[in-house]
């Protein structure tokens, strides 16, 4: 996973919104509980407040040579609409 | 009442709360039959309201309404309680009038508006009858608040909304329809795929109201229910209606990802064009119906996949309908994935990409003009075109970089490239990247890249190093010294700063020497006289040796004896001081000065003691820095050589590392070999030294045992933590191919040593040494990036013609098989020179055909990997 994507910011993102971000993960995944996921986080971290580094990082993100497959992975079942009517008979029949 | 009917009437109040109102009304009428009094009239219109809310629930409402009827006839005294249900009653089947009828009294007491109203939220489910209902006025609030919901509910059920179409200003929370509002919302979110959002809205719908209906069947229908306030019933136990709707809302992506996997496979392993196109159209048609959100970025892939299998832009375009969204992450993947393709010429493609990447980042808001992601993106593409052979690097900037500026097509320069990363961001490590890549072109340009470093970061030590460095290699010491002065001036301590003053007023002096110039070296002398540096370890020994020196250079012998004493007592070693002094004089080229007696004519003692002599003289030589001209008579390396087996015990490991150096410096890999082996037997951390030793006295062709060696130095390094010796096994290791170098486990390296120990004589064409077949793998990939790994032709049948191993090489057949699979049109009087072009070709590490085909203006044949690069010689360098 790239930099940006462990902390939850864009790739664009700034210095303060890279910090909060930070600092929020960091109190969701604390050292003493989760020490991996720190220690991602914090790496993460370095990567993006150095702003060479996190060019490189935005250079190299993503994964252009991955499996096509790869575009719906994770992604849940597709939600279509239906129009109003089976909505109202669900409402009709308690 | 007694106990006993006490307990009837309980159970029956429990019947009432427990669901069975039938029960529970059957059971009150015998007991209001039984006891006829004012307590079992009240528990029987309690069971007769039970099962009237009961029928309601069941959408029995012409029975409910019956029950109603019979009820207010037999009791008058519930008709408050029955006006309520009769209006819920009307309510559910539609007919609002009577419910709404009293909204339009002004003298409606707030109680009975309250239940109406309440009515409304829990009962009415179809919002169409509120919003034309005839009762109340077409502008009535209720009236256009549950028309705006009910063109919102239509709306949002059937496409995308905006905020704004859902946004229902008009609806406040305390209005009965509040919870249709989060409905609505909750609907949104559902398809938009915020999930949590959905559930937040369906958690602050209230249970008892009507919309609340939906709210178990959308819980289903988001897989699970996190963080919600309310209990959700399990997913499993949908009602008819409910499954219906989850079914009717929820798609599959079975087929859109099977049709993925068929596009992959296509991509992989196709042999026609056209059966890559079918399978993307395939891919984008089911995209379109299970995912259409990820269209573009489907687009995107393909197209990227596209262009590096190299096929049709515009049929790819038609395939995948419609152009791809050429935005920074279409260049961004697009370059990365050329990079990749392992083709040279790729690579310009790449830093193409890169360049459009560039302007569409900075136009899509990433990253500034002038930024330092613009610099490290100028580094990253110059780096790419330095991974690109030179010619070829050069032939494309004409074809394609000659007919525009440089100023617009920066991308294919690396130089325009380096600088203008170093302009923006003037960072050490820009311009270290950008001297390393222009030592590779020219010494000339990488001065000027190192004076530009040094205007940019006058800070900076590493420019005026390198300076110093190229002028002390052409012998301009002045100019090294000046540069030296700078550097000492910004940074005394370093170590690099700290050696160089030494080394330089010493070759400085020797070269006065050379010019016939004594006095000068003993100006130079002076100074080298007044460093503190000069006085540590054997270095008072290299003063006097010059003292000699200029005394003989002056006519002055018997200074010249005098100073000789004083070497051969700082050294405490006659012999070693000779070899000193006679040295240095051939660093001055002035061996005129110097007469070293040939090792035959030396006293047996002084002879057999040879290799420590040697080992002493050298070792000062290293210690000052003159290691270039420092040159001894051969006979001395020949008797040093047949010298060591006798008193290599008497040697310190210091001692035979330096005669192991002497022996791969001055060719003399015996001594090396023989170094080696008594390093084997002083055993310890020292012995990957001793393999990463032998490996370079081995003779050539024996690549097998050179490679075991030095994975196996690199290996036993490792586990002594002796990095150096790790670094320069892994590279020597890489040397051959300049490739990934083999790796052994520990015990595979202590096999090798123990081989090795077993092993003390030089090898020879009878008698090559252990055999390390067993460490390589039998089966060696051939695809083209792997053979151009190992230095082979991209293409394993021109192996045929022009066989790989150059000592195996047998000319007249390769020249045999070349004729005879010459095209017939060509000439057979120039195939000799042709065959020679192409032998060439294929040694430089280029394709012979492609170059055959150059000549004859033909098309190149495709050949879509790196060629092999030449190999096998000049491993040891």
């Amino acid at each position: 996973m790239d930099a940006n994507e462990i902390l939850g910011v864009a790739a664009n993102a700034g210095d303060e919104e890279i910090r909060a971000a930070y600092l929020s993960k960091v109190k969701e995944f604390p050292p003493d509980r989760a020490p991996a996921e720190f220690e991602k986080i914090r790496d993460a971290y370095e990567t993006m407040r150095d702003p060479r580094r996190r060019a490189r990082a935005m250079f190299s993100a993503g994964e252009s040579c991955a499996p096509l497959v790869s575009l719906i992975e994770g992604r849940g079942v597709p939600r279509i609409f239906a129009g109003p009517q089976p909505w109202r008979e669900v409402l009709k029949n308690k | 009442m007694s106990p006993e009917r006490s307990g009837i009437a309980t159970n029956i109040r429990q019947l009432i709360v427990d669901g069975k109102s039938k029960t529970a009304l059957d059971n009150a009428k015998e007991f209001h039959k039984e006891q006829g009094s004012a307590e079992s009239e009240i528990l029987l219109i309690d069971a007769y309201l039970a099962r009237i809310r009961a029928l309601f629930d069941q959408n029995l409402v012409v029975e409910a309404k019956s029950l109603i009827a019979l009820v207010r006839e037999r009791f008058p005294s519930a008709k408050e309680r029955l006006d309520n249900l009769d209006s819920a009653a009307s309510a559910r089947g539609g007919d609002l009038d009577e419910l709404l009828k009293p909204l339009n009294d002004p003298g409606l007491s707030a109680e009975r508006r309250a239940a109406i109203e309440q009515v409304i939220q829990n009962q009415v489910t179809d919002l169409a009858p509120l919003a034309c209902c005839a009762a109340l006025p077409p502008e009535h609030g209720l009236r256009q608040a549950a028309a705006a919901i009910d063109r919102a509910f239509g709306v949002v059920t059937s496409g995308p909304v905006t905020d704004q179409q859902i946004a229902l200003p008009e609806i406040s929370h305390r209005s009965p329809l509040a919870n249709w509002k989060l409905l609505i919302r909750a609907i949104a979110c559902f398809y938009r795929n915020q999930d949590k959002a959905c559930e937040d809205c369906l958690a602050a719908i209230r249970p008892e109201s009507a919309p609340w209906r939906l709210v178990p069947a959308m819980r289903a229908m988001l897989g699970a229910t996190p963080g919600a306030r309310l209990a959700a019933k399990p997913a499993v136990h949908l009602k008819p209606a409910e499954a219906a709707l989850k079914s009717r809302t929820s798609g599959s992506l079975g087929e859109f990802r099977r049709a993925l996997a068929d596009l992959d496979h296509a991509f992989a392993h196709a042999e026609q064009p056209a059966q890559v196109f079918k399978a993307v159209r395939a891919a984008v048609r089911e995209c379109r119906q299970s995912a259409p959100d990820l269209l573009v970025e489907l687009r995107q892939m393909v197209c990227v996949r596209g262009e590096v299998a190299g096929l049709e832009t515009q049929r790819m375009i038609v395939a995948v309908d419609g152009a791809p969204r050429r935005d920074a992450i279409f260049f961004r993947d697009l370059a990365r994935a050329l990079e990749r393709t392992g083709d040279s010429e790729d690579l310009m493609r790449a830093c193409e990409c890169w360049d459009c990447f560039r302007q569409e980042a900075v136009r899509e808001g990433w990253f500034a003009e002038r930024s330092l992601e613009i610099a490290a993106l100028y580094l990253h593409m110059a780096g790419l075109l330095g991974r690109m052979p030179a010619k070829l690097l050069r032939e494309m900037q004409r074809q394609f970089g000659g007919a525009v500026s440089r100023e617009s097509n920066c991308f294919y320069f690396p130089e325009e490239l380096y600088a203008r990363a170093c302009l923006i961001d003037p960072h050490p490590d820009a311009f270290s990247q950008w001297l390393r890549w222009a030592r590779g072109n020219s010494i000339v340009e990488a001065e000027n890249v190192a004076r530009a470093w040094s205007k940019a970061l006058p800070d900076a030590v590493e420019p005026l190093l390198f300076l110093m460095e190229e002028a002390e290699k052409r012998n301009a010491f002045p100019t090294a010294l000046s540069c030296l002065e700078k550097a000492e001036r910004i940074d005394a301590v370093n170590s690099t700063v700290r050696a160089a003053r030494l080394r330089l007023l010493a070759a400085a002096a020797l070269q006065h020497l050379q010019k016939k110039k004594p006095n000068l070296a003993a100006q130079r002398l002076a100074e080298i006289g007044a460093l503190p540096q000069s006085r540590q370890g054997d270095r008072p020994a290299f003063l006097d040796a010059m003292r000699v020196l200029i005394c003989l250079a002056s006519g002055d012998k018997p200074g010249a004896s005098q100073a000789l004493l004083e070497v051969e007592r700082g050294l405490g070693d006659g012999l070693a001081a000779l070899i000193f002094i006679s040295g240095c004089a051939a660093s001055a080229k002035r061996k005129d000065l110097v007469f070293l007696p040939f090792p035959d004519t030396l006293p047996e003692q002084q002879r057999s003691h040879l290799p420590a002599s040697m080992a002493r003289a050298i070792a000062l030589a290293a210690d000052i820095g003159l290691t270039r001209n420092f040159q001894l008579p051969i006979e001395y390396f020949d008797e040093t050589e047949a010298q060591f087996p006798r008193i290599s015990g008497s040697l310190n490991v210091e001692q035979i590392r330096l005669l192991g150096e002497l022996g791969i410096v001055s060719e003399h890999p015996e001594l090396a070999w023989a170094a080696s082996a008594a390093g084997f037997d002083r055993g310890g951390p020292t012995e990957a030294y001793f393999l990463l030793l032998r490996a370079r006295a081995l003779p050539e062709g024996l690549d097998d045992r050179y490679q075991a060696l030095t994975a196996a130095a690199a290996e036993l390094g490792r586990t002594h933590r002796d990095m150096e010796v790790v670094g320069r096994a892994v590279e020597a290791g890489r040397d051959l191919f300049d490739a990934v170098p083999l790796s052994l486990t520990a015990d595979q390296a202590r096999d090798v040593l123990r081989k090795e120990k077993a092993s003390p004589a030089f090898p020879s064409g009878s008698s090559p040494g252990p055999d390390y077949s067993d460490l390589f793998p039998d089966n060696l990939c051939m695809c083209p990036a792997c053979r151009g790994k190992r230095g082979q032709s991209s293409d394993p049948d021109l192996d045929d013609t022009f066989n790989l191993d150059a000592d195996e090489l047998d000319e007249d057949e390769m020249k045999r098989t070349f004729f005879e699979n010459a095209p017939k049109d060509i000439p057979r009087e120039i195939l000799p020179a042709l065959f020679e072009v192409a032998k060439e070709a294929f040694f430089r590490g280029e394709d012979p055909m492609e170059i055959l085909s150059q000549i004859f203006l033909e098309e190149a044949p495709a050949r879509k990997n790196p060629p092999g690069r030449k190999n096998k010689k000049g491993r040891r360098g």
